[in-house]
């Protein structure tokens, strides 16, 4: 039969198992699992599963998959507009005249922007939106604890989803 | 030596321009990420068309990683996130969600030789097995599993990867693998 200190205790398996736990509630797992048959058994299937996972069969890609990736990112490099636009030498010119007249400009509005006296604009992260951590499983995560709630009835705990979010930007499409 | 040389290293040269370190960290990642991403679509061919989409935009993007993160988070994150968009498709297109797919569905295919499986050997059935509960798993369980128990990740990477705090993850991996062993006795039945 489970009961609370089953509950508590089970809350500590993977810690036990990796040694983190404090001596004082190590002991107390100890002591828990010399009179507790049931949650004995829990935790020596647990370990059998564990080590399972660890031999899991792992997958390989196709032995042409680089190759295959090589090729798509050929594509795109002879299919890109911007390239094509700069392989007609008529529009390479017309290029660099629009690029000269950009500096120029450019160059004005640093003088006469009265916001960055330095001459130094921020445009980082302009078209950048950030990469989404993958808060769907972040967040279902609480009503599925909810709704799954299995049948050692550990006590769903509150998570804290309030950190920081990953400072990576990407183009994402 | 590229051998010597960190995933940082590596696409910090790549930034440089630098294709063959592109070459080389698509050699280090290839099959991590076809593990990683094959968990959840459970389709080999979509898994590796989703890999190549996350190295072709690794391609596209080099300048948008930041050496404040580890190459291997960003790179997770990516993945993680085509996945996770492959799934809604899915989803859309099916009626039921992952979430539903409980006990009632026991239908379980392990292999299937003409298509998907190229490369999958099950040596057990264990293993067998085990893939089975997995797939029964709600999503964040079954993600925590793949990410802790499967691809051997670090509490740290993954808090960056899932975005939540590292006492978080330690408290889900604990309740995943219980699900699981749960799973695998209901299953045992
Ligand atoms: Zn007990």
């Amino acid at each position: 039969m489970q009961n609370d200190e089953c509950i508590y205790i089970g809350e500590q398996f993977t810690d036990y198992q990796e040694n983190s736990l404090t001596s004082e509630t190590r002991a107390r797992v100890d002591a828990h699992l010399t009179v507790c048959s049931s949650c004995r058994d829990i935790y020596q299937e647990l370990n059998r599963v564990l080590d399972q996972l660890h031999e899991f069969p792992s997958l390989t890609t196709k032995p042409d998959f680089t190759q295959n990736l090589m090729s798509k990112i050929d594509d795109l490099n002879h299919q890109s507009p911007w390239q094509r636009v700069y392989q007609s030498s008529f529009t390479r010119v017309a290029g660099y005249a629009i690029a000269a007249g950009l500096i120029v400009a450019l160059g004005l509005n640093i003088w006469i922007d009265p916001i960055s006296p330095n001459g130094i604009r921020d445009y980082t992260g302009r078209e950048n939106p950030q990469i989404q951590p993958m808060e769907s499983i972040a967040d279902n995560v609480d009503s599925l604890l909810g709704n799954t709630a299995d049948s050692l009835k550990i006590p769903h705990r509150a998570t804290n989803s309030g950190t920081s979010s990953l400072q990576l930007v990407s183009d994402t499409q | 030596m590229n051998k010597t040389k960190t995933d940082e290293q590596l696409i910090a040269e790549f930034q440089g321009g630098d294709d063959h370190s592109f070459v080389e960290l698509v050699d280090r990642y290839k099959d991590r990420l076809i593990n990683f991403v094959y968990r959840f679509l459970n389709d080999m061919t979509d898994a590796e068309d989703l890999v190549q989409e996350t190295f072709l935009k690794v391609y596209k993007n080099k300048h948008a990683y930041r050496e404040i993160a580890k190459f291997s988070t960003w790179i997770y994150t990516i993945a993680g996130n085509l996945a996770r968009s492959e799934l809604r498709k899915r989803k859309r297109r099916k009626t039921f969600t992952m979430s539903q797919l409980s006990y009632e569905d026991n239908e379980f295919t392990p292999v299937d030789p003409d298509k998907d499986t190229e490369g999958i050997v099950f040596n057990t059935y264990a293993g067998e097995e085990i893939m089975k509960a997995i797939k029964q798993l709600a999503e964040p369980f079954k993600t925590i599993i793949i990410l802790r128990d499967i691809q051997e990740l670090s509490y740290e990477d993954i808090s960056t990867i899932l975005d939540i705090p590292m006492g978080t993850v330690k408290s889900r991996v604990n309740r995943a693998r219980l699900k699981l062993q749960e799973t695998l006795s209901y299953l045992r039945e």
